[in-house]
């Protein structure tokens, strides 16, 4: 059966009492009643001794008047009710005597004896001429009563007690286990996920007072643990956002090439059966009079032959795969930044990818689609070279006056210069001369067509942009791409000769 | 008079060409890849090389490297009508004509040409290339 801790202390109270109490009880009763009956004894005794003497050296026995007197005042001043005297053999009974009341032989000394409730005591008294013996009976009621009343004050001392010792227990045992309900209803509430409740407890009872801290501690520790899970929770859940992102921002990304490739591919195919349709319709135009209608029929050949190749340039521009670069003033800054997006989704992650663009930047003339693709091969580059696929690929932008040359012939010019730096095995001078050459790889083959950096040098090429590459073995790579500023272009012309060169 | 020697995989387009040149005055040898051209000019050396970039077997660029090591005097013209590689796994998007000309003007090419062009384009291309070698 289960019953709360205060009624449990209460419940060891009480049983304590009931064998404590019965034993104070008859060990007070005996103390208090051997007392009482000492004091009578002492009283009567010394009462009868008294009379006893006075008789002795008096001389009250020669008068049997005063004899009875004195028994008269005997029995009246100390509660007796017998007096008698035996004076040679003649008996002098007070006439106080209670009735029925008689002589029972002998001296009695003990309290209670023989259940008459009477204490008699015999002195013998020697006098010249008289052999008398004092006979007194003495009432041990009023006694008795007194112990009784005692015994019953004792009786109720002792309840009250009974009673401060079961509400003492009971307010000790509800002091007590409060702290503990508290703990109960806190950790319930943990129970129930809400941790905010302090285990702490404020008990001057040690053991409880320890074993809140205890508790408080392992719930700090669960509180600490629980937000960490929550804040992994989140983390995860973030993680597969981005995941997912990546993910859609991928099968784009393929999607656009998959169309790119087929539209590539078609161009390549209608531009080689265009090309004939062109050239012998010229040849049939050059043979056939310019007033026939054959004439007339070629030149409407010719005119759709034109238009199919509008299509193909539509085409291509859809897939942007355009023929011309679309030359314009652009801010590389966000280019670049889309360059490493994609980029980014293509490295593993033991590739660490740093970016340093403390702009703003001058606009440049470049074609934002075929700058992307620069940066994307520079980045692939700089990635296929670091060792085991570990490593820093970094790119920063900034910008950069050339100044002008000492004869004045060239004006200072100004520039964005785009580096592209990896932390891997770099290249000896040998191979630095020839990386731009179309189909020089230093890959395994199989592995690339070797045209990315003869790609990236073709591009630049058209934007009027220089590419050099800085590299050492054992010291890593850096491409350095110097966009000439818009403004500076237009003040030079841009059909001035644009010039690609490798410096080592 | 010059010799021209045209590469091309595409039949139609080396008989145009063909025609074209021959009626512009040159004298006209055709071969359908790089490694037939090559073995055309160990056979008989000419002026000057018209070379398609995108051919199977060999490829343009490969062969205007070596005809450029072997026949330093031959005047190249690269014509490309672009399309792209299957294995171009290092680019978004399909390479550009003006890559593959700009590759082939690397290798050694004197003038390129974007595929469809007209007659009187090729003529000027190869007057150029003639002129460079002046």
């Amino acid at each position: 059966m289960k019953s709360s801790l205060a009624t449990r202390i209460v419940m060891v109270v009480m049983a304590m009492h009931a064998v404590v109490l019965p034993v104070l009880y008859f060990g007070l009763s005996v103390v208090v009643s051997r007392n009482q009956i000492d004091v009578f004894i002492q009283h009567v005794r010394t009462l009868s001794r008294n009379l006893a003497e006075e008789l002795e050296l008096g001389d009250a026995l020669e008068s049997r008047q005063r004899v009875l007197d004195m028994l008269d005042l005997t029995v009246l001043n100390a509660d007796g009710v017998y007096a008698e005297l035996l004076d040679n053999g003649q008996p002098i009974f007070s006439n106080l005597n209670d009735r029925g009341v008689s002589w029972p032989g002998k001296q009695d000394f003990s309290f209670g004896q023989r259940g008459d409730h009477i204490y008699f005591i015999e002195i013998p008294i020697s006098r010249p001429g008289h052999v008398a013996t004092l006979r007194l009976g003495f009432d041990e009621n009023p006694t008795s009563e007194q112990i009784q009343l005692a015994m019953h004050q004792t009786v109720l001392v002792l309840a009250a007690y009974l009673c401060m010792a079961v509400i003492l227990a009971a307010a000790w045992g509800y002091h007590f286990t409060r702290p503990v309900v508290r703990l109960q209803l806190a950790s319930r509430s943990i129970a129930k996920g809400d941790y905010a409740h302090s285990l702490r407890l404020e008990s001057g009872v040690r053991e409880l007072h320890d074993l809140g801290g205890d508790l408080e501690a392992m719930r700090k520790e669960l509180v600490g643990v629980n937000e960490k899970l929550r804040a992994e929770m989140i983390e995860n859940e973030r993680a597969g956002e981005r995941h997912r992102n990546l993910e859609n921002r991928l099968r784009h990304r393929q999607r656009l090439e998959t169309v790119g490739t087929l539209a590539g591919g078609v161009a390549h195919e209608f531009n080689n059966v265009l090309l004939p349709i062109v050239l012998y319709a010229e040849l049939a135009l050059a043979e056939t009079p310019e007033d026939s209608s054959a004439h007339q029929d070629l030149k409407e050949v010719l005119t759709s032959a034109h238009r199919a190749r509008e299509v193909v340039n539509k085409i291509l521009t859809f897939s942007r795969d355009a023929g011309a670069p679309k030359l314009k003033a652009i801010d590389l800054e966000p280019v670049v930044r889309e360059a490493l997006r994609l980029f980014s989704a293509l490295i593993p992650p033991t590739v660490q990818l740093r970016a340093e663009m403390p702009g703003p930047y001058p606009l440049v003339k470049a074609d934002a689609a075929l700058t992307i693709q620069v940066i994307m091969n520079l980045c692939t580059n700089a990635y296929h070279s670091l060792l085991n696929a570990e490593g820093i690929v970094s790119v920063d932008l900034k910008s950069s006056v050339e100044p002008a040359s000492p004869d004045g012939d060239k004006p200072p010019r100004e520039f964005v210069v785009l580096s592209v730096t990896d932390s891997g095995g770099g290249m000896d001078a040998a191979t630095a001369e020839r990386i731009f050459e179309p189909f020089f790889t230093t890959r395994e083959v199989g592995t690339g067509t070797g045209l990315g950096l003869s790609v990236v040098h073709g591009i630049l090429e058209s934007f009027g942009a220089t590419i050099t590459v800085d590299t050492a073995v054992g010291r890593g790579t850096t491409f350095k791409v110097a966009f000439p500023v818009a403004e500076a272009l237009a003040a030079n012309g841009l059909s001035s000769e644009p010039v690609a060169g490798v410096s080592i | 008079m010059k010799s021209v020697l045209v590469v091309d995989d595409e039949a139609a387009i080396r008989s145009a060409l063909k025609r074209v040149l021959e009626r512009a005055g040159y004298t006209v040898r055709v071969a359908a890849s790089g490694a037939e051209g090559l073995e055309s000019l160990e056979a008989q050396v000419s002026d000057i090389v018209i070379t398609d970039i995108i051919m199977p077997t060999m490829h343009g660029v490969d062969a205007i490297k070596a005809i450029v090591a072997k026949y330093p005097a031959i005047r190249i013209v690269a014509i490309s009508g672009g399309g792209n590689f299957a294995n171009a796994d290092y680019q978004p998007h399909a390479i550009k004509t003006e890559a593959y000309l700009a590759a082939a003007k690397l290798a050694g090419a004197h003038a390129v040409l974007n595929k469809p062009f007209r007659s009187q384009d090729v003529l000027q291309a190869v007057e150029a290339a003639i002129s460079t070698s002046e």
